[in-house]
């Protein structure tokens, strides 16, 4: 269903909670249950000046449905349009999944904080990514590439359940065929026509063994997955301020005063989603 | 009121069970509050007075292991429904009955007192309080402040239980005086009610204190209040909606709120609610001759289905 | 006129209906046995004399709030193009909350430092607190529950009070402390109050002594981490909770909302609505995961927020005013005095601090 964007008025004083509309321009099939949308803000000139850190979120409004907080998965540094994939779960999201090119939705954006690259120039990235959580990751992913002299050697291990379940093929295939990244892929079980690794992302992370040297590890998936792997950096003696996770919880204001989102001092979607595991020992147990 | 013999119980139960609960002294002299007993030093903090007015059945439905409850005879009906509801295992209950012959109504008693500062209260045995304030004494009979549903009690001593704190007492209250009030009410003209209710449960701020507190509201974590797939009641605070809440929690009690009355005493916001569940239960009385909470093994009318029904009228086929 | 007003009891009516004409007065009225805050009309049964059962917030804070209207229009001329339209509300009115308890105004200013003093704040609450002109009365006598003078606060206190009413024998004197409470004092059957001012000082240093302080504020700041963070101490002290939403909702300091989007077909409004940490469906994820499913976890960030986390963000300000609402209107009366007070203790084994108050002292 085709819709045209109607002029908004603006008003003065900025409000937090008044969403912006976008435009969808391109809806991409990742899995059976992710898809990309591609937007672009329905007021050029919002869209040219808008700018954002590799991290950050937006939360997305189909209206009368509700919000819900996703990574931009695009980096700053490919302005033509802003990315967020959408795993179908729940109201919302179900919702998104029903929409086409050319719809329009509201965005709050940029929300929360982001990747401390600026600490982690000069160093070895190792990236540890599971199903969806590879979505944050390819912002930063994609951000060091366009700085590739910035940073040392990256290291990406990403894992699915299954082959078709893998996230962003195409980007996957370009990466693999570049020297200056290390591609590790590996489902959780045998699979027709895949002739890769085999093994669940924490036991391919033992197997591989990287180094900690001047090494920061960044790690976004499913909680039992990051669960594992936090334990095996751990192992391999990674030290605390060197690994970086994101946190999920249910959002609603995304500014950090609806209270919902707390653990501790913190906001997820004010002083998160982005946390070091340093950070995250210092929280209450949640 | 045997609160020795009832010590005493316990300490024998308290061995066989993971948690006991029952009462004791509250956060001021007019409050009782749930105490859940672990230890044999806890058993001397168990009262047993008309002040307890809390229906302890609610904790029931959520516990996993074995445990001990006191109950009065109201409370009792509860657990007689949760049988008849597959919702507890009887064998992993162990309870004490406790006989009462009236508790008091909070509200009440500070009305009575034009809520002077309350210095001291003590009970007379079961027919009378005193209550110390801050300006003098007052003293009141259990029943000018009990609340509504100790003046019609018909089951003063609980219908189920493996001990019995102190002897039976048999009612001596009419059982036609139990809906007396919602037949009078009912007299009055539609526009009157009408307005009655769109007074009270204006007040109404969806907290749902009554919800749970009711023992046998037991989906409060997916409740048809919040849920947004199906989107029964929205959000909005309209006299709509709350109308939407109350009649709708109301429904799903039809045939199975045993009229402990939780709902009315725990509203922060003094709404009557629990005269909604008498109307619908005076009518499950008087289309299945069904009273809930009194017979373990009936069924409740709304879970089962007889093909004809004795006095519901269908069309002539 | 003076800094200080006074108006005679029998006047107090007349004062009202006058300033309500022009602003929007919020009172606390009876209405059966329950007092809460309603707009002065003739017919109210006005109570000052114990605390209104739900907090004035709602004035400020509406319990539900609509953040904007969106409707999908379709082009006449064009079937297949539909618009959306985003429109935000009216601009809220003045309004003035009389009689509020400094409990009541300490809430405000609870609010103002996650709400206000931020870098994206809430335009919404901003405005209506800058609309709103609070007069709080000093509490003439505690009511049962009360501890305001164990979180920093007092019967006298005045904390986001515009001005401060003081309650003599013959009349109310009100002393105005901002540029709004000034206004309040301009209007009609407010006499000149200078000589009562030595009463009211009196009278405010009398009832200070009131409270009964069932832990020390200082307290606070010493609560053991280890026992915070002990599943066995929630599980154990918190038991008898039945994960309704009354404290939150009666609660001044009380914040969080939810976000909802009510819709009919072609047309809509985005809500905010009040929640309450104790729900389950409060931390609740589409997945179905739930990090705070049990309502030890829920009760324990409720009293964590309070007493710990806005602490430690802002500058030793406990997010509790010692109201005792929610002790009195508990449906099976927690008490989260004595929660804080074993919270407090190096030893699980503790001497309760309200036992005094339970037997009457």
């Amino acid at each position: 269903m085709y819709q045209t964007p109607v002029r908004r008025k603006r008003k003065v004083i900025k409000n937090p909670y008044l969403p912006e509309l976008v435009t969808i321009t391109k809806i991409i099939d990742e899995t059976p249950n992710i898809k990309s949308y591609q937007v672009i803000f329905n007021d050029p000139e919002r869209m040219k000046n808008f700018s954002f850190q590799p991290g950050q979120v937006g939360q997305l409004s189909v209206f009368g449905v509700g919000e819900s907080t996703f990574v931009i998965n695009s980096p700053p540094t490919r302005m033509e349009y802003l990315q967020f994939s959408v795993m179908k779960a729940g109201e919302v999201t179900s919702a998104i999944h029903e929409l086409y090119v050319g719809d329009q939705i509201g965005l709050r954006a940029p929300l929360g904080n982001w990747f401390p690259y600026e600490m982690m120039k000069g160093k070895k990235i190792l990236f540890i990514g599971g199903g969806i959580g590879l979505a944050p990751l390819r912002t930063l992913i994609l951000f060091m590439l366009d700085n590739r002299d910035d940073y040392g050697d990256i290291t990406i291990i990403y894992g699915a359940r299954t082959p078709p379940d893998l996230c962003y093929k195409k980007d996957l295939k370009e990466w693999e065929s570049r020297s200056d990244i290390e591609l590790i892929l590996t489902v959780d079980n045998e699979y027709p026509g895949w002739d890769k690794r085999i093994g669940f992302v924490p036991t391919v992370l033992n197997e591989v063994a990287p180094s900690p040297d001047n090494t920061v590890a960044i790690t976004c998936g499913p909680p039992i997955m990051i669960k594992f792997v936090l334990e095996g950096l751990a192992k391999l003696k990674f030290q605390d301020d060197h690994i970086i996770t994101t946190l999920e919880r249910r959002m609603k204001c995304g500014i950090g005063i609806c209270g919902r989102c707390n653990i501790g001092t913190k906001y997820v979607c004010k002083d998160g989603p982005v946390f070091s595991l340093a950070q995250l020992k210092e929280l209450p147990p949640e | 009121m045997n609160l020795e013999g009832l010590r005493e119980i316990v300490s024998q139960v308290l061995p066989d069970v993971h948690v006991f609960i029952g009462y004791a002294q509250g956060f001021d002299p007019l409050h009782a509050t749930p105490l859940f007993v672990r230890t044999p030093e806890d058993i001397n903090k168990l009262i047993w007075n008309p002040l307890c007015v809390h229906n302890l059945t609610t904790y029931l439905p959520f516990q996993k292991k074995k445990v001990g409850i006191v109950v009065k005879g109201c409370d009792s009906r509860t657990i007689i429904q949760f049988m008849q509801e597959g919702l507890i295992d009887r064998e992993k209950i162990v309870i004490v009955g406790l006989p009462c012959r009236g508790v008091i109504s909070v509200t009440k008693v500070l009305k009575a007192i034009n809520y002077e500062q309350i210095n001291s209260l003590t009970c007379e045995g079961e027919t009378s309080v005193t209550v110390i304030t801050s300006h003098g004494e007052h003293r009141f009979s259990i029943e000018d402040v009990a609340p509504d549903k100790c003046k019609t009690c018909q089951y003063p001593t609980p219908l189920v239980y493996d001990y019995l704190a102190d002897d039976p007492i048999t009612s001596d209250k009419p059982p036609d005086a139990v809906y007396k009030d919602i037949h009078e009410f009912e007299q009055k003209p539609l526009e009157e009610r009408w307005e009655y209710w769109k007074k009270e449960l204006d007040r109404c701020i969806r907290c749902y204190a009554c919800r749970n507190a009711c023992p046998l509201c037991v989906c409060q974590d997916s409740c048809i209040a919040e849920t947004r797939d199906p989107h029964w009641i929205t959000q909005k605070l309209t006299i709509q909606e709350k109308f939407m809440f109350h009649m709708i929690h109301s429904l799903h009690l039809a045939g199975r709120c045993v009229e402990c009355g939780e709902c009315e005493r725990v509203c922060p916001m003094g709404i009557p609610v629990s005269t909604m569940k008498k109307k619908i239960n005076a009518e499950i009385k008087k289309l299945f001759n069904y009273v809930p909470g009194t017979q373990p093994g009936e069924k409740p009318p709304m879970y089962i289905f007889n093909v004809e029904e004795k006095n519901i009228e269908e069309h002539k086929l | 006129m003076a800094e200080i007003g006074f108006i005679p009891k029998d006047r107090l009516r007349d004062f009202l209906e006058t300033v309500n004409k022009t602003i929007p007065v919020y009172v606390p009225c009876c209405e059966g046995d329950v007092v809460l805050f309603r707009r002065y009309a003739v017919d109210n049964v006005l109570c000052l004399d114990r605390p209104a059962h739900t907090p004035p917030k709602t004035i400020i804070f509406p319990q539900s709030e609509c953040l904007f209207t969106f409707r999908f229009e379709k082009d006449p001329h064009d079937p297949k193009k539909t618009t959306i339209q985003l429109a935000e509300p009216e601009e809220p009115s003045e309004a003035i909350i009389f009689a509020a308890r400094p409990c009541d105004a300490k809430g405000f200013t609870i609010y103002d430092r996650v709400y206000i003093d931020t870098d994206m704040p809430d335009p919404y609450y901003k405005k209506r607190r800058e609309k709103t002109t609070i007069v709080t009365m000093v509490c003439p006598s505690p009511s049962p529950g009360c501890f305001c003078t164990a979180v920093g606060g007092s019967p006298a206190n005045r904390e986001g009070a515009d001005v401060m009413m003081t309650e003599l024998e013959n009349g109310y004197v009100l002393e105005s402390l901002t540029e709004k409470g000034k206004a309040l004092l301009l209007y009609q059957y407010v006499e000149d109050g200078q000589a009562f001012r030595e009463a009211a000082e009196a009278k405010q240093l009398e009832v200070k002594n009131l409270v009964h302080a069932p832990f020390q504020k200082e307290g606070v700041y010493n609560i053991s981490k280890t026992i915070f963070n002990s599943d066995e101490f929630w599980e154990t002290e918190i038991d008898k909770c039945i994960s309704c939403g009354a404290c939150t909702y009666l609660c001044p300091t009380c914040y969080c909302f939810n976000i909802t989007d009510e819709h009919a077909i072609t047309r809509g409004e985005r809500l905010r609505n009040w929640d309450a940490c104790m729900f389950f469906h409060f931390t609740l994820e589409a997945s179905g995961h739930n990090p705070r499913p049990t309502k030890y976890q829920r009760f324990k960030n409720r009293v964590g927020h309070k007493f710990l986390y806005y602490p430690e963000k802002y500058d030793g300000v406990i997010a509790c005013c010692g109201c005792g609402r929610c002790i009195r209107h508990c449906p099976v009366s927690v008490d989260i005095r004595e929660i804080v007070a074993h919270l407090q203790s190096s030893t699980s084994d503790v001497s309760n601090t309200s036992e005094k108050e339970k037997k009457g002292d």
